[in-house]
């Protein structure tokens, strides 16, 4: 097993390399000088030219690249162009925010999600399944931010139950984390629901009910561990997804994360901001997928790690 | 009974009296839609980083209240000027203390401030404010290290000695860009300076939580006797404009600007302060003269005649848009008073007629200023045109992009908007179509160019304004280089206990004078 993640994490290497490979190309192809970006509309040109002279903007493109390659293996991400702050640090800043939004809206969907799910499949075309299936396709259907203001107009303004944005104390995380939760749990208990009927409806099932186990047994201790794989898998991809930010409801509920950080890079032309989010972003992404596929020998031991 | 009613109605005055002295303490809650990540007034020239400037720092002259006239700040009267017109001197106030408490403000501040934005190893985003100096163009390419058109008189006395005479010289030092900072603190903070700001302004900085919020707290030396009257404003970062009304509904926000869907809503609630004020802008469709189909002067006239401006700006932002019939915002000197502006009025017949003339020219194109979509103002121009007969093709263009093309010269034709930085038509006129400009206009009748050159230095006011109405007429009337549409207003709504906001045309709110009953 370890022997597997070490490989894994080998083979990562060449991956966040050519991420930031592409990044630094698609950076300097698309049209928008982060010079303009920064000075505003009346800069002069030589304010401009001593500008890119200082930030090393004038050098060979295949320089800027080592020299960025080169910096990041000793874990140095630059400076933001904007700001001069280090850009480790102003990832450092708001990912913690992000992880509390992702671990907090995780758990919402995980818990609704494959409760609703299980209930589904067990009640299989009941009333019960029907309506919150119905539901589910609704929560998947509907766009975030339109349910973020929905949520915000019902809990926030009118009820006056939560704040309705900013970033101050735990009260400030519920709505958004119920709402980005909410969305995520529609399609977890839509996979869950699926899987769940599948698995019933095999051998060793049938075998367990003639056993005359009882049916709680028979879903949760026979049923559900089979049926959680696939299911994992997409709790696996959404954690990744969640962790880099969820730019839309980051920006509805005014919320300071990850996700709004990596637009205004963009928007700034901060290219090294842009270099550092991206990166972290790879990484994420990377041992999000390391830890779904561990997990998965956990559920199946018929799944051999090699 | 007399007597009674006399003292009554004291009573009453007295009472009203009261109620209506600004009270001191309290803080105001109002919001930013993004955090620009500096206070540094010379790198950055948004309105945001400027509307913070003016609480953090002072500058060396103001504008009076709502009005255009100019006041002193951090002088101690209004500047002399020579009889050429080139010569200004100044004098600060004396004991002008820094936020430290400590740092008294000196001529070194003025001269080592106008050097900074100058500077060829600084990041200086408008080198234009102190452009118009003697030795300016020198300094910036490094050919001088030290401004020849300063003078040190004393600690508090300087003089400004300019290349030529320029009448709205005065106003540059009004721009919050033009703020006056510490030599000594700058040099000490270095490259932390941009997120540490101390200035001589009515706040300085308390707290700046990245994308949150900017918490300011009342500045206890500012210079002003009683003021402000705030003990503290904080500034939330509120990205989404739905979020900031519903967090100004909910009472947690004492400002909102209004979006105009909400406008009559809100009014008619009764439950806020409303305030509607003029603003010193220009919402135009700016065609490029160099570009291969737009430099037919037929088929921009075509254009100029296709819009209904009252039927766009009624659309798109409602009670918010004022006509435009001039490119220079009426009130500003030199410009044409509203209504009574050279350009076209909507004419579709006309227009036909013109585009008839042209004949078969295809496809025209205009760019977009970003988005995905097109815009609804790019829509109903689309349409606008279509009704006519001009197939006019709008593509969104990424901003970054768009921004660096623009300066190009390669922007076709745009529908934009202008915010002037000083209240002179030459902001305007000489930003846009002055020789040398860089806002994609293509302009090129030299002879106009030669006009904006000499009505730039001219020192009688009347003879100065006179000259750009005339620039202005050419322009827009027998060139059409430019379709002005509509000004727009302000709007702005706070919470009732919320008095003394001066909402002023050049865009920057102003707080200094705020308090909350």
């Amino acid at each position: 097993m370890i022997q597997y993640i070490v490989r894994r994490l080998l083979y990562s290497i060449p991956v966040i390399i050519g991420v930031t490979l592409i990044t630094f190309i698609l950076l300097n192809v698309v049209p928008g000088d982060p010079v303009l970006e920064m000075v505003g509309k009346y800069a002069d040109p030589e304010t401009i030219q001593q500008i890119r002279e200082q930030l090393g903007l004038n050098d060979p493109l295949v320089v800027q690249y080592l020299r960025f390659l080169f910096n990041l293996l000793r874990g140095d991400l630059g400076k933001s162009f904007k700001t001069n702050l280090p850009v480790s640090k102003m990832i450092a800043d708001t990912f913690p925010t992000t992880l509390k939004l992702a671990l907090s809206s995780y758990l919402v969907a995980t818990v609704l999600g494959v409760s609703v799910g299980i209930i589904s499949a067990v009640k299989q075309y009941s009333f019960l399944d029907r309506s919150m299936m119905i539901l589910a396709l609704a929560g998947v259907s509907a766009p975030v931010f339109w349910v973020a203001v929905v949520a915000q107009l019902v809990f926030g303004l009118k009820l006056g139950w939560f704040p309705i944005s900013g970033y101050y104390s735990f009260k400030h995380m519920i709505l958004p984390a119920i709402v980005l939760g909410t969305r995520f749990a529609a399609s977890i208990a839509r996979y869950t629901r699926s899987a769940l009927l599948d698995v019933i409806r095999q051998d060793y099932i049938r075998t367990a009910r003639a056993k005359g186990l009882p049916e709680r047994r028979v879903i949760f201790v026979h049923a559900l561990k089979n049926a959680m794989i696939p299911v994992v898998t997409i709790l696996g991809m959404q954690l990744s997804g969640l962790l880099t930010g969820s730019i839309l409801t980051e920006t509805v509920f005014a919320i300071p994360g990850l996700g709004r950080l990596s637009v205004w890079a963009l928007s700034e032309r901060d290219f090294p901001l842009v270099q550092g989010t991206v990166v972290f972003t790879a990484i994420v992404y990377i041992l999000g997928n390391l830890i779904v596929d561990v997990s998965y020998a956990f559920l199946n031991p018929r799944v051999r790690l090699k | 009974m007399k007597r009674v009613l006399l003292v009554a109605v004291l009573v009453f005055a007295v009472v009203m009296l009261f109620a209506q002295a600004p009270k001191r303490g309290g803080t105001l809650y109002d919001y930013f839609t993004i955090d620009r990540m500096t206070f540094d007034a010379q790198e950055d020239t948004t309105l945001q980083t400027y509307a913070l400037a003016r609480l953090l720092f002072s500058t060396l002259v103001r504008y009076k209240g709502e009005t255009l006239e100019l006041e002193p700040e951090l002088l101690a009267k209004m500047p002399e000027i020579s009889e050429d017109g080139r010569v200004y001197t100044f004098e600060l106030k004396k004991g002008i203390k820094f936020h430290d408490g400590k740092t008294e403000l000196t001529s070194d501040d003025v001269k080592f401030t106008i050097e900074r934005m100058l500077s060829p190893k600084g990041r200086g985003a408008s080198k234009w404010l102190f452009e118009p100096i003697l030795g300016a163009e020198e300094f910036i390419k490094g050919q001088s290290t030290s401004l020849e058109g300063f003078k040190k008189i004393d600690n508090y006395k300087f003089q400004i000695i300019l290349k030529e005479a320029y009448a709205p010289f005065l106003y540059h030092l009004a721009v919050p860009g033009a703020s006056i900072y510490s030599e000594k603190l700058v040099k000490a903070a270095g490259d932390n300076w941009k997120l540490n700001p101390v200035g001589t302004g009515p706040f300085k900085l308390k707290r700046h939580v990245p994308n949150t919020e900017i918490v300011l707290e009342r500045n206890p030396y500012y210079f002003e006797k009683d003021l402000p009257y705030l003990d503290g404003i904080v500034f939330r970062i509120v990205p989404d404009s739905t979020t900031a009304l519903m967090e100004f509904e909910a009472g947690t926000l004492d400002v909102v600007t209004i979006p105009v869907l909400e406008y009559d809503r809100l009014k008619k609630s009764g439950k806020y302060n409303i305030i509607e004020k003029e603003a010193l802008n220009t919402y135009y469709f700016l065609m490029n003269m160099s570009d291969p189909k737009w430099s037919n002067p037929t088929l921009r006239k075509a254009m100029a005649l296709a819009i209904n401006k009252k039927e766009l700006a009624e659309a798109v932002f409602g009670p918010r848009a004022t006509v435009a019939t001039s490119f220079v915002t009426p009130g500003i000197p030199g410009s044409h008073p509203l209504g009574e502006g050279p350009a076209y009025e909507y004419n579709p017949e006309e227009a036909k007629k013109l585009v008839a003339q042209l004949g078969n020219i295809g496809k025209v194109t205009a760019w977009q200023w970003g988005g995905d979509t097109l815009s609804q103002p790019n829509i109903i121009i689309q349409a606008m045109a279509k009704e006519v007969g001009i197939d006019l093709e709008i593509i969104p263009i990424e901003r970054a992009a768009f921004r660096q093309a623009r300066r190009e010269g390669k922007v076709p034709a745009a529908y934009g908007n202008w915010w002037a930085d000083i209240p002179d038509p030459d902001n305007y006129i000489g930003v846009f179509f002055g020789e040398g400009n860089q806002m994609s206009s293509g302009y090129n009748n030299k002879e106009v160019q030669e006009m904006i050159k000499k009505a730039r230095v001219e020192v009688d006011p009347e003879k100065r304004a006179q000259m750009y109405r005339e620039i202005e007429y050419k322009i827009i009337r027998e060139d059409v280089a430019v379709i002005p549409l509509f000004h727009l207003k302000y709007l702005l709504a706070t919470q009732k206990n919320v008095h003394g906001i001066i909402a002023h045309p050049t865009g920057i709110t102003v707080y200094l004078y705020v308090y909350k009953q």
